[in-house]
C-alpha cells in the first residue's frame, strides 16, 4: 500500500470538526405543545449542560464520522501494490484509424479513447511512466517514456485521427523499441480493433491490453461512385449495419445542389443508384448522404468528370507492349512512340521515356530511362548481375504507393552505385533497381530491361509506372483521385515559381519553393483540393479529389483483441504496479453519505 | 359570543338526542313514555284497562282486531356542557379556547331553543357551572359565564364524573382530550348517571398535521415539561399514527357508553363546527 497524495491526510482534520460539533449541544428553538403525548424523542433527551454535552452514541454520528474517512482516505490516493494495475512502463497505442472518427461514442470513439488515456496518465504511480503512440499514418511517438501526467496530457492534445487505415504492427514496433530494456511493462491498445494487423502475430514484449471503444456498428457510406461514358453516375449505397435505413443522396455538381434521390437500403445489404442529370463541363461531381450518421467520413464521394490536361509523352524504344499499355491507361496521355532511329533532339514533350538506349548528349528531362546501354545514361550502368531479392527501398516512397513487390523477380540488372543527389525506390540485396533523381531536374532510371524480369505480368507494373507519370510528369496530379492518407506528389510546371494547395477546410499549405514540392501528405479529410501554382505567364489553378474509401473502416462494428505473440517470459511475469482505489472509496464515501440521509429523514 | 347571522343559522338547527328522554315539564323531545301528541309512535293490542278512546276505529275495520295508537310524547330533556379550560386549551394556531367557548355557546343556545334544561361548567372545577337553565333567557347567563372564564390549570378524564348531574340527558363534553389517561372510565360514568355523552374533540390544525421540521425543544404547557427532538418526516408520520390510535380510543369510550364521538378544527367557522355536528348525527335540521 502508498499513498500518492498524502497532502490529502490534512482532510482527516474533518474528523475532529464532526465530533465538536457533536459534542457542542445544539440550541434548538422553543415550541410550546398541548402534549408530548404523541411526540417520541427521536433525539435523546440531553439534559441541559451547554454549552458542551457528553457525547453519546449515534447512528448519525458515525455515518457522518465513516463518509468523512472514506472521503479522505480517497483524497490521499492509497494504491494498492503487488501484481495488479499496469506495470512499470506503460505504452499507450491510441488506434487513429479513421473508423474511430465515429460518433457513435460521444463524443468521439477517439475522444473516449483519449479520455481513457488520461486516466491512465492520471493514475500514474511512484515511479510508474508512460509513454504514447499514436497509430497514425505512420505509427509516432507521442511522447516517450515520462512520469509528469502534464507531459502525457500535452501530447494527447496533438492527437488527431488519421482518415484511413493504420497499421497496428508499425505501432506494435515502436512500442518495443521505447519498452526495449524494461521490465514488466505493459502495452495497453486503446481502439475500436480496425488498425490493421500484419499478416502474422506481432511479437511483443510486454503484457498486452486491449481497451475497445465504440457503439453498435450501425453505418451508412457511399461505398463507390462513378460514370459511364455517356454520362450516367452510379453510386452505390451500403449498410454496413442491421438497420434498415430510407436515405437520400444529395447531388453536387462543382459544389452546387444539383439533385437529390431517395435510397433505401436493407442491413447488410448494399443499394446501388444511378444518375443522368450530369451537365456537360462539371469538373467534380460530390455525392452526399442525409441525413448523416456515426462515421461522416464515408457519407461523402467525390467523382472527378472533368479530364486531365493533355500531356505528351514520347516513348523512344525498340518494341515494349507492356510499356505502351501502361502509359496509355492514363487519361490524357498523349503517347507518341518512335524508334531510336527516329528520335530528334529537342522536339517539346512533356516526358521522355528512354527503353534501352538514351540519346547521346544531355538528356531531355523530365524523363524516365529504362535499361540504358553499359556506360550511359543518367547514371552509368556496369556489368549485368543477378539482382536476387526485390525490395522496397523505403516503404514509405511515394512512388511505391499500393506497389506490392513481394511477387517480383529480377533476372538481370546493371551494377549501379548511387551517386549523390538519387534515392534508391527500389532495391535487390546490393544493388539499386528503380532510382529516382531528387529535385530537378525529374529523372527516373529502372537498371533493368522489364522483359528480362516478370514484373510487367503483375500488377504493380501499370501502378508503378502510374506513380512514376504522377511523379515525373507536370500537373500529373491535376483532376486525379487519391484515398484519404495517400501521398500526393505534386509535379509543377517547369515555368512554376511557387505552389500552394488549400485544403476542402481552407486551409493553405505552401509547398514551393524550394522545388522540386514537397510531397502533400495532408490528405486525411476528403474533399476537393487545389492546387495553385505561380507560373512566369500567370497562375494555374487545379485540383485534384481526396476520397475515402475503405470499406474495412466503414464496418465500424467494434473489432475483437489483435493476436499476438507474447515473447518468452513476457506472460509468466505478471507486471507489478499500483492499483488505486480512491474511486471505490469515493463510491464508498457517497453511499455512506446517502445511508446518513436516508437514516435522518426516514430513520427510527 | 355570537353573531346574527350565526344565530339566525343555529334557530334552524336542534340537538339529535340518541335515546329519548324523560323530564319533568312538557318540552320538544321524545319521551320513552308514549303520549297523546301529533306525532304516531306505534300501534299495540288492546288490552283490558287501556283508555279505549285510543282506539284505532280504522285499524278495527281493516283487522277487525282492536288496536290502540301509541304517539311519542315530547318533553323537556337536559343538555349539560362541559368545557375543558386546562391551559392546553389555549394551545395551537387559531388557539383552541376562542373556538371551544364559540362552539359551547352555540351548543346551549341550540338547547335552550328546544326548551331543554341546560346548564354548562368547567371539567376540573365543579364549583364553576351554572344552574340548569331553561327558556331563551338563560341564554344570557350562559353567554356572561362562558365570558367569565379564563383558561389555565390541567383537566383530566377523571375529573369528569366530578360533575353531579342530577337529571338525565346529554353531556357534551369540549376539549382536545389530549391526556394520558383513557376515557372510557368517564364515558361509563356519564351513562351510569343517564347521561348520552357525546365527546366533542377539539384541536388546532397544527395539532392535527403538525408542520414543524428540524431541531426544535418541545415544551408541554400544562406540565412544562420538555422534550428535545428533531422532527423528520418519519416522526411526523409516527405522530399522526399516535393521534389516530388516541383519537380511536376516545371514539370507542364514548361509543361503549352509548354516545357518539366528533373531531373538529379551531379553524373552521362555526357554520363548519355545526357541519361537522351534522355529518355525525349530533346535530339535525
Amino acid at each position: 500500500m502508498s499513498l500518492l497524495a498524502p497532502v490529502g491526510l490534512l482532510a482527516l482534520v474533518a474528523l475532529p470538526v464532526i465530533l465538536l460539533f457533536y459534542f457542542l449541544k445544539v440550541r434548538r428553538p422553543e415550541a410550546r405543545v398541548a402534549s408530548l403525548l404523541f411526540w417520541r424523542p427521536f433525539v435523546a433527551d440531553r439534559q441541559a449542560n451547554a454549552p458542551w454535552q457528553r457525547l453519546r452514541g449515534s447512528l448519525l454520528l458515525a455515518l457522518q464520522l465513516l463518509a468523512a474517512l472514506a472521503l479522505a482516505l480517497a483524497l490521499i490516493r492509497p494504491g494498492l501494490s503487488g501484481a495488479i494495475g499496469n506495470g512499470g512502463t506503460t505504452v499507450v497505442l491510441l488506434d487513429g484509424s479513421a473508423s474511430m472518427q465515429a460518433t457513435d461514442v460521444s463524443p468521439s470513439r477517439f475522444a473516449a479513447a483519449v479520455a481513457r488515456a488520461r486516466t491512465h496518465a492520471h493514475q500514474l504511480g511512484p515511479g510508474q511512466q508512460m509513454a504514447i503512440v499514436l497509430l497514425g499514418q505512420h505509427a509516432e511517438l507521442l511522447t516517450p517514456p515520462t512520469t509528469d501526467p502534464s507531459v502525457l496530457d500535452g501530447a494527447l492534445d496533438r492527437a488527431r485521427p488519421t482518415g484511413s487505415q493504420v497499421d497496428l504492427g508499425e505501432g506494435i514496433s515502436l512500442a518495443n523499441a521505447v519498452l526495449s530494456g524494461r521490465s514488466g511493462a505493459t502495452i495497453i491498445l486503446i481502439g475500436d480493433g480496425h488498425a490493421k494487423a500484419p499478416p502474422s502475430p506481432p511479437r511483443v514484449g510486454a503484457r498486452f491490453l486491449y481497451e475497445p471503444v465504440g457503439g453498435n456498428g450501425e453505418n451508412v457510406g457511399i461505398e463507390a461512385i462513378t460514370r459511364t461514358q455517356a454520362g450516367t453516375v452510379f453510386i452505390r449505397v451500403a449498410n454496413y449495419g442491421r438497420t434498415e435505413r430510407d436515405l437520400k443522396v444529395e447531388l453536387l455538381a462543382d459544389a452546387r445542389l444539383t439533385d437529390v434521390l431517395p435510397v433505401h437500403v436493407a442491413g447488410n445489404a448494399t443499394t446501388d443508384i444511378s444518375w443522368t442529370g450530369l451537365v456537360a463541363g462539371t469538373q467534380v461531381v460530390q455525392a452526399r448522404l442525409t441525413p448523416g450518421d456515426a462515421l461522416a467520413i464515408d457519407d461523402f464521394a467525390y467523382l472527378v468528370t472533368g479530364s486531365p490536361p493533355t500531356r505528351r509523352v514520347l516513348l523512344v524504344t525498340d518494341e515494349n507492349g507492356f510499356l505502351q499499355r501502361a502509359l496509355k491507361l492514363r487519361s490524357g496521355v498523349d503517347l507518341t512512340v518512335q524508334k531510336k532511329a527516329d528520335y530528334k533532339p529537342g522536339a517539346p514533350y512533356d516526358l521522355y521515356v528512354f527503353d534501352g538506349w538514351v540519346p547521346a548528349g544531355k538528356l531531355p528531362d523530365p524523363a524516365f530511362v529504362i535499361a540504358p546501354l553499359d556506360g550511359t545514361g543518367p547514371v552509368p550502368l556496369g556489368a549485368q548481375i543477378a539482382p536476387g531479392l526485390v525490395l522496397p527501398g523505403s516503404p514509405s516512397d511515394p512512388i511505391l504507393q499500393d506497389v506490392r513487390l513481394r511477387d517480383v523477380h529480377v533476372q538481370t540488372a546493371g551494377r549501379v552505385s548511387v551517386p549523390p543527389g538519387w534515392r534508391t525506390a527500389i532495391a535487390a540485396v546490393d544493388n539499386p533497381l528503380l532510382l529516382v533523381h531528387e529535385g530537378e531536374p525529374r529523372i527516373a532510371l529502372l537498371t533493368f530491361d522489364v522483359h528480362h524480369s516478370d514484373l510487367p505480368l503483375r500488377a504493380a507494373f501499370p501502378i508503378l509506372v502510374q506513380n512514376l507519370l504522377a511523379h515525373l510528369l507536370p500537373g500529373g496530379f491535376e483532376n486525379q483521385v487519391y484515398p484519404t492518407g495517400r501521398t500526393v506528389i505534386l509535379a509543377t510546371e517547369p515555368s512554376a515559381r511557387s505552389l500552394e494547395v488549400q485544403s476542402p477546410g481552407g486551409g493553405v499549405v505552401r509547398l514551393a519553393p524550394p522545388f522540386p514540392a514537397a510531397p502533400f501528405t495532408a490528405t486525411q479529410v476528403p474533399g476537393v483540393y487545389t492546387v495553385r501554382q505561380q507560373l512566369e505567364g500567370g497562375v494555374r489553378v487545379s485540383q485534384f479529389v481526396v476520397r475515402f474509401e475503405d470499406q474495412e473502416l466503414s464496418r465500424i462494428a467494434v473489432g475483437s483483441a489483435p493476436f499476438v505473440e507474447l515473447t518468452p517470459g513476457t506472460a509468466s511475469a505478471p507486471p507489478r504496479g499500483t492499483l488505486e482505489i480512491w474511486p471505490w472509496l469515493a463510491a464508498l464515501a457517497l453511499a455512506l453519505l446517502a445511508t446518513e440521509w436516508f437514516v435522518f429523514h426516514r430513520g427510527p | 359570543m355570537l353573531s346574527p347571522t350565526e344565530l339566525n343559522l343555529l334557530s334552524r338547527l336542534d340537538l339529535a338526542y340518541r335515546r329519548p328522554v324523560s323530564g319533568l315539564y312538557a318540552g320538544e323531545r321524545r319521551s320513552p313514555r308514549a303520549a297523546r301528541s301529533p306525532e304516531f309512535a306505534d300501534f299495540r293490542p288492546y288490552v283490558a284497562g287501556d283508555d279505549f278512546r285510543q282506539i284505532d276505529w280504522r285499524a278495527y275495520a281493516r283487522l277487525e282486531k282492536l288496536m290502540l295508537r301509541l304517539y311519542v310524547a315530547e318533553e323537556e330533556s337536559s343538555l349539560n356542557i362541559v368545557l375543558d379550560a386546562s391551559a392546553s386549551m389555549e394551545v395551537g394556531s387559531p388557539p383552541k379556547w376562542p373556538a371551544a367557548r364559540r362552539l359551547a355557546a352555540a351548543l346551549a343556545f341550540l338547547g335552550l331553543s328546544s326548551m331543554d334544561r341546560v346548564a354548562v361548567g368547567v371539567l376540573g372545577d365543579r364549583r364553576r357551572r351554572t344552574q340548569h337553565l331553561r327558556g331563551k333567557d338563560g341564554v344570557a347567563r350562559i353567554w356572561a359565564f362562558l365570558d367569565a372564564v379564563i383558561p389555565g390549570g390541567t383537566a383530566g378524564p377523571g375529573m369528569l364524573t366530578d360533575l353531579d348531574w342530577p337529571r338525565p340527558g346529554m353531556t357534551v363534553v369540549i376539549s382536545d382530550f389530549l391526556t394520558a389517561e383513557s376515557w372510557a372510565g368517564a364515558a361509563a360514568g356519564l351513562r351510569k348517571r343517564r347521561q348520552e355523552p357525546l365527546l366533542w374533540q377539539l384541536l388546532a390544525p397544527d395539532e392535527e398535521n403538525p408542520t414543524l421540521s428540524g431541531d426544535w425543544k418541545l415544551v408541554e404547557v400544562e406540565s412544562a415539561q420538555e422534550r428535545e427532538v428533531t422532527i423528520t418526516p418519519a416522526l411526523v408520520a409516527e405522530y399522526l399514527e399516535n393521534l389516530a390510535r388516541h383519537r380511536a380510543g376516545i371514539r370507542k369510550a364514548a361509543e361503549g357508553a352509548g354516545g357518539r364521538m366528533i373531531a373538529s378544527l379551531s379553524s373552521q367557522e362555526l357554520e363548519e363546527q355545526m357541519l361537522t355536528g351534522m355529518n355525525s348525527g349530533v346535530i339535525r335540521r
